[in-house]
């Protein structure tokens, strides 16, 4: 892989904490991840049936908020110049509605060496935290970064 | 929503092994996800959620009718290679354990998403809430 401007896993802590950007998750993200996934499920789709479902309206599809918040996390922390993602363990706590507004709080929680030679693994606590304050979505991911002289 | 051509969680079997059909990963996935949700690609160019997100949608498109699905609770998922750009991917799953809650269950699916060559891309545990059969 070419080197790119980044962090290596020298550069990490553990402790360190993210606050990423706010993003409000609108209609059209719902529609286009179901068009672009092919996850049609009226959860996502059908205003009419979901009014009278215990969610009162559409909510967003649990993987599309998952993909924002690597999104808004990726804007949120510096750049790594060479990193993996290994693993994911991950909880959808609650729903998100049209309208609502996502931020993630991350943390790294450990660093240690990893059985590939040049890398290091990193694992990071993280929350989807809405506009309410409520966590919406947590987990924990597990990476690998490169090592400096890698 | 009870309609005949879905499944309940009564007609969940536990060990039952479904594929789906397979989609061929473009580069218009990876620039409309991209665009859509902000991640760069990964190391084989597709972003790492990616091929998850189209088995979402390969799964209603398996040769059984859909199960009812009321939330998708959590995840436990291994990344062990890059997808491509040009892959065929498809998804292969089946129940492992089944919880009856009061008014719906839960069901843990083990899937996994392969390539043409039959390597798997990724793999792990989905934990479903799922509708009970309606009383007739």
């Amino acid at each position: 892989m070419d080197a790119q401007p980044g962090l290596t896993f020298e550069d990490l802590r553990v402790g360190e904490e993210y606050d990423s950007p706010g993003r409000t998750v609108t209609e059209a993200d719902i529609v286009i991840f179901a068009g672009l996934s092919g996850d049609y499920n009226v959860l996502h789709t059908d205003a009419e049936y979901m009014k009278s479902s215990f969610f009162g309206e559409r909510i967003a599809h649990g993987l599309l908020v998952l993909s924002i918040q690597e999104g808004l996390l990726e804007r949120g922390r510096p750049a790594r110049a060479r990193e993996m993602l290994v693993g994911i363990k991950w909880k959808f706590k609650g729903p998100v509605k049209i309208g609502d507004t996502l931020h993630v709080r991350a943390r790294i929680t450990a660093l240690r060496d990893s059985d590939a030679p040049g890398w290091g693994t990193v694992l990071v606590e993280r929350e989807v935290v809405n506009q309410l304050g409520e966590v919406i979505q947590s987990g924990e991911t597990e990476h690998l970064v490169g090592h400096r002289s890698g | 929503m009870a309609t005949p051509n879905q499944f309940y969680f009564e007609d969940v079997e536990i060990g039952k092994v479904l594929e789906t059909p397979a989609m061929t990963v473009t580069d218009a996935h990876v620039a409309l996800y991209g665009g859509l949700v902000g991640v760069a690609a990964g190391p084989g160019g597709v972003q790492d959620f990616l091929p998850l997100c189209l088995s979402s949608g390969l799964g209603w498109r398996a040769p059984q009718p859909p199960v009812v699905v009321l939330a998708f609770m959590g995840f436990d998922w291994k990344f062990l290679k890059p997808a491509r750009v040009g892959d065929t991917i498809r998804s292969a799953s089946k129940t492992v354990a089944k919880r009856l809650l009061k008014e719906s269950g839960v069901i843990i699916e083990e899937r996994t998403i392969l390539n043409q060559r039959d390597e798997i891309l990724q793999s792990g545990k989905l934990t479903l809430l799922v509708a009970r059969r309606p009383a007739p």
